[in-house]
């Protein structure tokens, strides 16, 4: 993985961090800075400036957010170097300080209120003995929350059945296995309305990085050999092969097995002189160092008249007068190549400027790129799915950005919401002491009312900030 | 279909106001008078100090800068093949770099912002100075002044308020608030005095118009609000609605580069001001602004048109609001 790691590019987006340029786009502001303290700032001025200003701000607002997504990517990058082998997660402890006492409370409420945290209904009579106390108080803290307290709702519903078995509770013990079924259903839908932790942020975050692995997907491999050469060689293989088994009714297996690789040693080479001897003869024969534009071209141009070959120059010279510039140029080489031995940069440069001239005349387009990409439909459909991956890709992580803020909103919201349940419970306590002053029929204590005073007033606080 | 409204309101100038101010004693203060020199003199200074910080940062950009280009040059200039990561000397360079740029950045925003909020003072300060002046001035004879407004100021009026309107531009992490751009207010969001809003109100012929007005005052006790017709002739001043009639205007514009979703998008209905007129209808967007300066352009319904749709006219994000209700009988 180090090497992959060296290999692939720079995440790094080196954004252009130039500030804005006052002195072009903010005039007045300019004209201001140059102004003495006495001759001060007009009052009609005030909209000009505040366009200004609100320019100038809106460019630092972006650098910052710019700075900070580079130094979050290079904090990543360098961690992810260090830690490969030992921790293998980045912990960003930064963004989340109060990740490790958050998932506390919520254990300790849950282990308090009922002890075993089993969400069967088939728990002995003495568990709902002992949590019966505290089951007619907490069931209407906890009505009023919303749907994102799974737990907090099984213990409600756990403890509503154990209201409502406690009063039956020694006559209809059979009737307890039926009323099961809307635990089941709670129970189903907890991993949906669930609270997020910050696992799961985690594993967000995680799934936002790999993007090594896809450089692979966008290599595109070299061709490797033709299948004609591929199987002319395998089947020239079998071929020697049967020839091989067939003499081997006399000669010794290990005799064999050397001359099987020899063999196909053999072959390749075999195969390799056929091909360069088709190859020579083609030299030879027909290829000609000139691109195929020009052989065109020119055989467009020279009549094919092989009775008189003495007329040869004549038409020449008569094409090269009767032609364009086009027809010039193209002439004009065979002529000087035919006294000269082909020299093949030169002819590279022609038939590049000759497409090119063609192309201005608009006579060809200029498509031969697309040309050979269609020939090849293996390549094509490659390209393409290549770009879907990568609108894919770009896809996910966009939405994956997206879901990573809102679940860091969700996360706070939920700490918040965590707080108010804690407070809320602070508030019964105090509700529950004022109660039992009452009924002792005594006044509550100035130090009760306080405490009953500030638990609502916290409470008001947290409530506030939840709504906002 | 389009009513045009007359000449002459009570929303004026900093001229008149002054002249409407000099008349009268009645909610006068010598401390306003000189409250805004002062504040002038504070805003002059901040902004110094802004260049200077400014000036300062710039060192390190371009520090930053030069750190990247030789970065990127090292990366091509070694072949392929052999690593092209960055060296961790680099990487440790880069990211000091980046932390002194972000706290300069931090101090140059601060900076800006606190000239922002010295000009939002001193409109407030004018703001204030403009209302007590009319309900004070109710008192005096005020023909010339209103008389002197005409539609073509009115609409340079209109068109200043929405180019001034201020931009909102949060801190990283921070959500626009209610009333910037397409964010709705608050159910129980009581618009102040001044404040401007979409108000629909019967007309003397019996029919219903969205208009823009702004509010002199909220009685808490009837829940209803007082709203001035902003371009009023006689008769047409002052209105009492109940609070579903009003709808408050944004009071900040939302950035497109920071805050797209604060804008309203595509074919969303809209209540939009139609240029060159104080009322508003109802309109299809058919495209959000790009940047902070631009305004919406919107498609008005329009019966006259061939599709029902006028074609696109351009909308300052300060006369947009989103539209509640059905279409109408």
């Amino acid at each position: 993985m180090r090497e992959k790691m060296t290999e692939k590019e720079c995440p790094l987006q080196f954004h252009d961090f130039k500030p804005v340029d006052h002195s072009k786009l903010c005039p007045r502001f300019t004209q201001i800075l140059s102004r003495t303290e006495e001759e001060g700032i007009g009052e009609e001025e005030l909209d000009t400036i505040q366009l200004e200003l609100e320019t100038l701000l809106a460019s630092v607002s972006k650098r910052m957010r710019q700075l900070e997504g580079e130094t979050q990517v290079l904090i990543d990058w360098q961690d992810k170097k260090d830690k490969k082998g030992s921790m293998g997660k980045v912990h960003k402890d930064s963004d989340h300080p109060h990740s490790g006492k958050r998932g506390r409370p919520e254990e300790k409420a849950s282990t308090k209120k009922f002890k075993g945290d089993t969400a069967s209904t088939s728990s002995s009579t003495g568990k709902w003995g002992a949590s019966a106390s505290t089951s007619h108080s907490t069931p209407s803290s906890h009505s009023q929350s919303g749907p994102g307290r799974p737990k907090s709702k099984q213990a409600n519903i756990q403890q509503k059945m154990q209201e409502y078995e406690f009063t039956d509770d020694p006559l209809d013990v059979p009737r307890i296995p039926k009323n099961d079924a809307p635990n089941r259903f709670w129970q189903s839908l907890e991993p949906y309305v669930a609270d997020i932790t910050h696992d799961d942020l985690k594993v967000l975050e995680e799934l936002m990085k790999p993007v090594e692995e896809e450089s692979e997907y966008y290599k595109v491999p070299p061709l490797g050999k033709h299948y004609t050469h591929r199987w002319a060689q395998e089947d020239l293989l079998e071929e020697q092969k049967e020839g091989a088994r067939v003499n081997e009714k006399g000669k010794s297996k290990s005799a064999l097995g050397g001359s099987s690789s020899a063999n196909i040693t053999e072959t390749s080479a075999m195969l390799k002189k056929v091909d360069s001897n088709s190859q020579k003869s083609r030299d030879t024969e027909t290829t000609c160092p000139f691109g195929p534009l020009t052989q065109r071209l020119v055989s467009a141009l020279v009549e094919e008249n092989i009775m008189t070959p003495i007329d040869d120059t004549s038409l020449i010279d008569s094409s090269t007068k009767g032609e364009g510039q086009s027809g010039e140029a193209s002439s004009s080489s065979p002529r000087s190549s035919s006294s000269r031995p082909f020299s093949v940069p030169h002819t590279r440069a022609l038939e590049a400027r000759i497409r090119e001239e063609l192309i201005n005349q608009g006579l060809i387009e200029s498509e031969d790129q697309t040309g050979e990409d269609t020939e090849d439909e293996v390549l094509s459909e490659l390209k393409k799915r290549q770009a879907e991956l990568k609108a894919l890709v770009a896809h996910n992580r966009s939405a994956k950005q997206r879901l990573h803020k809102l679940a860091k909103e969700e996360i706070r919201k939920q700490e918040l919401r965590q707080k108010a349940r804690v407070i809320d419970n602070e508030v019964m306590d105090c509700f529950r002491k004022i109660m039992a002053a009452r009924q002792k029929k005594r006044t509550p204590t100035k130090k009760e009312r306080d405490a009953a005073v500030k638990a609502l007033k916290e409470r008001e606080a947290v409530m506030k900030l939840l709504d906002s | 279909m389009r009513r045009g409204r007359g000449p002459a309101s009570a929303s004026s100038t900093t001229s008149s106001s002054s002249a409407l101010f000099g008349g009268e004693s009645a909610t006068s203060s010598p401390a306003l008078d000189t409250r805004i020199p002062d504040l002038l003199k504070e805003l002059h200074q901040l902004i110094q100090q802004t260049q200077e910080e400014r000036a300062r940062s710039e060192h390190n950009l371009t520090n930053i800068q030069k750190t990247h280009e030789r970065i990127q040059y090292e990366q091509k200039g070694k072949s392929k093949g052999t690593s092209t990561a960055v060296s961790p000397y680099f990487k440790s360079k880069l990211r000091g770099l980046y932390s002194t740029a972000k706290a300069d950045a931090e101090v140059e925003a601060d900076l800006l912002r606190k000239c922002l909020d010295k000009i939002a003072q001193i409109k407030a300060i004018r703001n204030e100075r403009r209302i007590a002046a009319k309900s004070a001035g109710i008192f005096m004879e005020q023909e010339p002044p209103r008389k002197t407004m005409r539609r073509g100021v009115l609409m340079t009026l209109l068109q200043q308020s929405a180019m001034t309107l201020p931009l909102w531009i949060g801190k990283p992490g921070e959500s626009p608030p209610p009333l910037c751009g397409a964010v709705q207010a608050g159910s129980d969001y009581v618009a102040k005095p001044g404040d401007k809003v979409a108000a629909r109100v019967k007309g003397p012929d019996g029919d219903e118009q969205w208009i823009l007005a702004e509010v002199v005052s909220f009685n808490t006790g009837t829940n209803k609000y007082e709203v001035d017709d902003i371009d009023s002739e006689e008769g047409k001043e002052r209105h009492t609605l109940s609070r579903r009639r009003v709808i408050p205007l944004p009071q900040w514009k939302a950035n497109p580069e920071t805050d797209p979703e604060a804008l309203f998008h595509k074919d969303t209905l809209v209540l939009a001001l139609y240029p060159q007129t104080t009322c508003f209808y109802r309109a299809l967007i058919h495209a959000p602004p790009t940047r902070p300066q631009d305004d919406y352009s919107v498609l008005f319904e329009d019966t006259s048109y061939a599709d029902g749709y006028s074609p696109p006219l351009t909308v300052a994000q300060r006369y947009v609001v989103s539209c509640k209700e059905s279409k109408k009988r």
